[in-house]
């Protein structure tokens, strides 16, 4: 029976620490994530290209636990502050490359959106520290 | 086009920036060479010409330039296969290079192997003479043959590249020596670019991660076997027997029951399908598929174990999901609430069955035991299966249509929302208006976050008597993602077959708000990329 409980606990520890190897990656302090295109206050008509930039630090596709790389998340109009103790929202306004796509076909309803760029690691959680760009502002007429 | 972009390039810099009066007349001068190409052009060509044609000129178009331009670097030339760039600083130029060759990586990803398209690059600093459209000189020649010598998807460099950033960039270099190259009388020395410089560990560690992975699944193995035989081995048939109702399971006799039990319980009521208004009506009553189901496991008696055994064999024993066999119909799939799902369109569904419940971690590991699955599962047995991909749930389908020798598949979208309605054509299947506690979305429900997933079948089901169709899990279907239902067939046949970048999932997920429970709500995401709450449900065709 001790033994049994033994084996029990080593089971849960061993899962423990596949729980802990989720969090966020470190991420170099020079990393930097832009918007190549579009610039904040560009008025655009109808749908756009979004290309996103990233300095210092590799593109990967989602899964793969490369140092130093990530893949791309698009924030439309998304007001809450990042949890960087989760995994990235997925919906519609949480916009995932995890193929490590570094452009994307956007389109918006007319009006003020609001775009930022969050770089997720393998697991889809934000780097630590998290790796955004700066939040710009597109007008679509 | 090209060259003449890359002539506008030079003369720009030759008269502009970079060094007035000297340089206008002197076309030499000092740079970071890039050159590039395509390993296996000539075979991607030959599999495809006029995809792999269109593929690399648009990768050059929106990777090579770009990546190019923004290390202020400058296109001189593309070949068919390859391209050459010129940098002022050869730090700018292996960032160029790692970046074009990292993103490759991520744009290969969703492609099978034989279509990869691997880029070989060589770096080299050197004097070189620029003319319109051009560069000549040893450092291009040098260039072009580290490039000659680099594997498919690296970077090589030269002794003068290396002796320039080796305390600038953050990166591994492994000294491959010196090179005697073609044509040039000194050898080169030659570095490999590894993107970061824990890579040399890396490959030690993760053959470490790999034996601790394997040690503990041994571990986990022993551990379950020894539960197993503690707890289960003195009570024996009774255990089994007493976790076949909570997990909705027929373990026992696997060949007849299922059709049966369905069929004698909602025969009497006979009611229509299309009588959305009383949700008892249980209208998935289909007598007739309902035998050939029954026929068809007949037929492979020697697939599942036989009832006389599973004494001797219990793990033997092949589960299969509770289904629901539905009567076919026509009804209205899409909405006016989303672009994402207009225009609202009749479809007419053929019979088909469908899993009561979203897969569960158990069902899952069962394929992941017999190696059909690449993806083990941590977490509840009776938790729906989450963070798998379109393709995940490809494999899953696949083992189990063949370990039943039954046509199991993934329901196609229109399936999906033909049963989600459950004959209903409000926004949500009880009424126009969200209720709380109907289905587990974000903040609908008292559940804390900590224990989600929770498990399959926690909450009411809808008129058809499927579970967590809305909220829950994500849930994979058959279809190639489309924006919208402009073409989309009529038929309740899967839109898209085969290859594409990302599939539609349904249902919303306990991470959503109520907005996604609704059973016209749709969205697509990458095929090969898992997510923590994207999972499926299967359906089986009579």
């Amino acid at each position: 029976m001790k033994i049994s409980r033994l084996i029990a606990l080593s089971v849960v520890l061993t899962c423990l620490s596949f729980a802990a190897y989720a969090q966020g990656k470190p991420a170099p302090k020079d990393a930097l994530l832009y918007f190549v295109w579009p610039q904040n206050g560009t008025t655009i008509k109808g749908g756009f290209w979004c290309r996103f930039g990233l300095r210092n630090m590799g593109v990967t596709h989602a899964g793969d636990n490369f140092k130093n790389s990530g893949h791309h998340h698009l924030l439309v109009d998304v007001n809450e502050p990042l949890d960087p103790n989760e995994p990235i929202p997925q919906d519609k306004s949480h916009l995932h490359f995890g193929a490590g796509q570094t452009e994307a076909r956007i389109e918006l309803p007319p009006g003020n959106h609001t775009l930022q760029l969050v770089l997720g690691d393998a697991d889809h959680y934000p780097f630590n520290p998290p790796v955004v760009s700066q939040k710009i502002t597109v007008r679509i007429k | 086009m090209e060259t003449e972009r890359a002539m506008g390039e030079l003369r720009d810099f030759k008269s502009g920036k970079s060094g007035k009066p000297p340089r206008e007349t002197s076309p030499r001068r000092l740079a970071a060479i890039i050159a590039g190409d395509i390993a296996g052009y000539s075979r991607l060509m030959e599999i495809d010409e006029e995809g792999t044609h269109g593929r690399v000129k648009r990768i050059e178009r929106s990777l090579i330039e770009p990546s190019i331009a923004e290390h202020h670097g400058r296109l001189v030339k593309t070949t068919g296969d390859g391209f050459i760039a010129i940098f002022d600083s050869p730090v700018e130029a292996v960032r160029c290079g790692i970046v074009i060759q990292q993103q490759m990586v991520g744009r290969n990803a969703s492609l099978p192997r034989q279509h990869w398209i691997e880029y070989r690059i060589g770096i080299n600093l050197g004097d070189v003479i620029i003319e319109a459209g051009d560069v000549y000189g040893d450092g291009v020649n040098i260039a072009s043959r580290l490039e000659g010598i680099a594997d498919p998807g690296q970077v090589y460099i030269s002794g003068g590249i290396y002796e320039q950033i080796k305390h600038k960039l953050v990166c591994g270099y492994e000294s491959l020596g010196d090179r005697k190259v073609k044509n040039i009388t000194d050898p080169v020395s030659v570095y490999r670019v590894l993107p970061d410089p824990a890579a040399f560990r890396r490959t030690r560690k993760r053959r470490e991660h790999i034996l601790i992975l394997l040690l503990s699944f041994v571990l986990l193995v022993i551990a379950s076997g020894a539960l197993w035989y503690v707890f289960w081995q003195p009570h024996g048939k009774l255990g089994r027997q007493a976790s076949a109702p909570v997990s909705l399971e027929m373990p026992k006799v696997p060949s007849s029951p299922p059709p049966t039990a369905k069929q004698a319980a909602p025969l009497p009521q006979l009611s229509t399908p299309a009588a959305p208004a009383t949700p008892q009506a249980a209208p998935q009553v289909q007598p007739v598929p309902s035998v050939a189901p029954a026929a068809k496991q007949a037929a492979p008696p020697t697939q599942a174990a036989s009832p006389a055994t599973p004494a001797t064999q219990p793990t033997s024993v092949m589960r299969e999901p509770e289904m629901k066999i539905l009567r076919g119909g026509s009804f209205t799939m899409g909405s006016n609430d989303d672009v994402t799902e207009k225009p609202a369109h009749q479809v007419t569904i053929k019979p088909f069955a469908i899993s009561q419940y979203p897969i569960s971690v158990r069902e899952w590991n069962e394929c992941a035991a017999a190696k059909a699955c690449a993806f083990v599962a941590i977490g509840k047995d009776d938790a729906p299966i989450t963070n798998i991909s379109w393709s995940d749930a490809k494999q899953f389908v696949a083992w189990l249509a063949g370990a039943t020798r039954k046509a199991y598949r993934l329901p196609s979208e229109a399936e999906w929302e033909y049963a989600a309605r459950a004959g209903t054509q409000t926004r949500y299947w009880w009424g126009d208006q969200f209720q709380s506690g109907m289905a587990n979305c974000k903040n609908c429900t008292d559940i804390a976050a900590a224990e989600q997933p929770i498990k399959v079948g926690s909450f009411k089901p809808n008129p058809f008597g499927l579970y967590d169709m809305g909220g829950g899990v994500d849930q994979w279907v058959e279809d190639c993602w489309h924006k919208n239902y402009l073409g989309a067939p009529a038929d309740g046949a899967a839109w898209g077959e085969g290859e594409c970048p990302s599939h539609v999932i349904r249902s919303g997920s306990w991470k959503n708000d109520a907005q996604y429970v609704r059973p016209s709500n749709r969205d697509g995401y990458d095929t090969h990329v898992r997510y923590p709450t994207h999972g499926f449900r299967v359906a089986l065709s009579p």
